[in-house]
């Protein structure tokens, strides 16, 4: 609600003349300071341009919801922000123009390539998203307590925790008199596209996955044995109280410290730091088997059909895009850069800095979430039933409901053309 | 002189209905309908029209948003065969008819109480009327947060003071997150919520009750409960119904309290019909399936609302 006050206020629409264009802009609203950085970008873009922006930065809970209910009122905003896996819908959907004829040919080329990857569409191969930042998964931990349990603290991918080592972590870690329950996956992000972005890495790294990637089809794969296998073990972790509850709110690892490890994206780190100061460790994923596996893919820019000047919301991407834009989020978020170019402003990340893991792991071991139009329904889909099992649901049940779900929405959907197996 | 003819004596209403006349009852009809011509026309427009745009629908698979690559077409009944296949709807109905069971008779003798106590001659109760009536005109949504925040686990405002009132005897209840309390908790604040509006209403039925009757009484010698029983139950009648059929038909409608403090969770032990079909119609874009949900419902609602009536309102009401 500030976010929307302040940004009304900044933005008086002073008309410029007949050629200024009136662009509306949405992404989401950060309590971090994010979007902050995004909206500093499009006031530079008023100030050097005739064109004027209003920027509505809007919760990022029912995002989804307020994008289709505009697209079917026919009145999308020019600039759209979108979460990276929803690409594929919404391009499906017709909601989005592609970027290639309207975008500076330079920024295009300089995105890193997993923004490409998450921001190109198969059926075409053309580029519809992209964004200021990409973000990074791992897990944090707190070194006091992890050396005093006396559990090994790995240095990198190469030496991640097997399964063994990191339940054998868990238990040591519980056992610590200050620690409630060791292991904060951020439950308290609640039932949504946390759980699919965070803990799909799970299912991937026992040799599962959400979806067939060459037949799209759930059943076989998302209720797989690798991939129920995965979900047994989480609820093994929370049935032995190893799991922080989503009702415990936000603070329990760098707050109350009632926690040793956060399953956590690279906004977790500053708080982290501010928390445990030097303690504060950044840890791989652990490889469950099949190889450790992290998630890739942030929040992108769009221009969509209903921009009635697509070349101004164009040179407005280049201010949302710029490198004062991807250093505000850096600054605010500690965010990966999703421009090649700007990687010396973000110096964490480089080799030798304190989050080089981060950039590793995303070109190493990252995997994309699913690129089709039904992700929707497959990330509400898995996340219910990784809700569910937390819940006390059994596994296989909950798996199977999700495949059913999915391949009933790709069936509705007549496979999606021209998707389709 | 049997009996129609002492009312017809009485009323000065002609002996023979031959003799009436007729001009009156064209007359009658025409005005009649003049009168409720804009009634139903807004009725037409914004409830009929839909349903029946609705049952069409329920047919189709029908998208939210138009695409081109999959074209809407008539699919008979796939629709209504998934709906009652889908344990997620049974799932629903279940924690629907459940939550009316248990607010229909709570709030509706809690609102009579409330009523009552503030019909009374005590000083400040036009305070009290206030009090118990501001949650109705609070925003649900707001409601909603605040209650969040009560509710919150383990140190919660709720959890502390059971705990401090219990001398730490009670656990901290993790009041939205557990299946066993979830539906208790949405209920407790849905009726702190709108237990005013019941409370008008019945506020309104007592004060039409005349005075001379529970006079008449008292001479009588009637006690408290038997002037209740004997004179404001009977004479409550039709506000009863009324607050009957419109309370089960708000907890049908159950929506906002579970979208905003539990999302149907968790593990769908709070998720309720209308939900059901906002998550299918406007998340997921499938109106087709959607509308055949609505005309479900609709079918379910109606059914009660007219059984509630057979029953309870056979007169006026």
């Amino acid at each position: 609600m500030k976010q929307l006050l302040t940004t009304t206020i900044a933005f008086g629409l002073v008309a410029h003349g007949a050629a200024a264009a009136e662009l509306t802009a949405q992404s989401y609203a950060s309590s971090i300071g994010t979007s902050d950085a995004m909206i500093a970008g499009a006031e530079r873009f008023e100030a050097d341009t005739e064109h004027d922006v209003t920027y509505n930065a809007i919760p990022s809970s029912g995002y989804n919801d307020a994008v289709n209910a505009a697209a079917a009122a026919g009145d999308l905003p020019d600039v759209l922000m979108i979460d990276g896996p929803n690409v594929a819908n919404y391009v499906w959907a017709g909601y989005l123009r592609p970027l290639n004829e309207l975008v500076d040919p330079e920024l295009l080329a300089d995105m890193t390539s997993a923004m490409k990857k998450q921001g190109t569409y198969g059926p075409d191969g053309k580029l519809y998203c992209i964004g200021p930042v990409d973000a990074g998964l791992s897990i944090l931990g707190n070194r006091a307590y992890l050396e005093k349990a006396g559990v090994r603290i790995p240095e990198g991918i190469d030496d991640a925790w097997t399964r063994e080592e990191f339940e054998d972590a868990l238990a040591k870690l519980a056992e610590l008199e200050e620690v409630d329950a060791p292991l904060d996956m951020k439950l308290n992000y609640g039932v949504g596209e946390w759980m699919t972005y965070a803990f799909s890495p799970i299912v991937q790294s026992m040799g599962g996955d959400l979806i067939d990637r060459e037949t799209w089809k759930a059943d076989g794969t998302i209720n797989s044995e690798a991939s129920v296998a995965a979900l047994e073990m989480v609820q093994g972790w929370n049935e032995k109280g190893w799991i922080v509850p989503g009702s415990a709110g936000d603070a329990s690892f760098y707050g109350d410290k009632t926690s040793a490890l956060s399953w956590i994206a690279n906004w977790g780190v500053k708080p982290g730091q501010e928390g445990l100061g030097d303690d504060l460790l950044i840890l791989p994923m652990p490889d469950f088997g099949s190889g450790p596996v992290t998630a890739l893919g942030s929040w992108c820019w769009t221009i969509t059909r209903d921009a009635e000047d697509p070349q101004a919301a164009a040179d407005l991407l280049e201010y949302l895009l710029a490198p004062e834009t991807i250093a505000g989020m850096y600054e605010a978020g500690v965010y990966p850069s999703g421009r090649t170019s700007a990687l010396s402003s973000t110096p964490r990340y480089d080799a030798g800095g304190d989050l080089e893991l981060y950039q590793k792991q995303l070109d190493q071991i990252a995997i994309e979430r699913p690129v089709h139009p039904a992700y929707p329904v497959i990330s509400s889909a898995f996340s219910q039933a990784f809700d569910d099992v937390l819940n006390g649901a059994d596994p296989q049940k909950a798996l199977d409901a999700a495949a059913a779900k999915i391949d009933r929405d790709i069936e509705d959907n007549a496979g999606y053309p021209p998707f389709g197996g | 002189m049997p009996a129609d003819q002492r009312i017809a004596a009485a009323t000065g209403t002609p002996r023979d209905p031959s003799q009436a006349p007729t001009y009156s009852v064209y007359g009658a009809a025409w005005s009649g309908w003049a009168f409720v011509a804009v009634a139903l026309t807004l009725l037409g427009i914004f409830v009929i029209g839909p349903f029946i745009m609705s049952l069409g629908l329920s047919f189709t698979n029908q998208r939210l948003v138009q695409n081109p690559n999959v074209p809407v077409q008539w699919i008979g009944l796939r629709n209504y065969v998934r709906l009652f296949e889908d344990p997620e709807f049974w799932n629903a109905l279940k924690n629907t008819a459940l939550f009316a069971l248990i607010v229909v008779p709570i709030q509706s003798a809690l609102s009579l109480s409330l009523a009552m106590l503030i019909n009374s001659s005590l000083p400040g109760r036009n305070v009290f009327r206030t009090i118990y009536f501001l949650p109705v005109i609070i925003t649900m949504t707001i409601i909603c947060v605040i209650w969040g925040a009560l509710y919150i686990f383990p140190g919660g405002a709720l959890n502390s003071a059971l705990s401090w009132l219990t001398f730490g005897a009670l656990d901290p209840v993790n009041w939205l997150g557990d299946r066993n309390f979830a539906l208790a908790a949405i209920i407790l604040c849905s009726i702190w919520a709108s237990v005013g509006f019941q409370m008008v209403i019945y506020l309104a039925g007592l004060q039409n009750i005349p005075e001379e009757l529970y006079e008449a009484a008292r001479l009588d010698e009637a006690s408290g409960w038997q002037q209740f029983k004997w004179i404001t139950m009977p004479m409550l009648r039709p506000t009863h119904v009324f607050v009957l059929i419109a309370t089960t038909i708000f907890c049908f409608k159950l929506f906002t309290q579970v979208q905003i403090l539990t999302q149907g969770g968790p593990r769908g032990a709070t998720n309720t019909l209308v939900r059901y079909i906002y998550v299918n119609g406007f998340s997921e874009l499938r109106v087709g399936y959607a509308s055949a949900a609505t005309v479900v419902f609709l079918l379910i609602v109606l059914a009660i609302a007219m059984i509630q009536r057979a029953i309870v309102g056979t007169d006026e009401a």
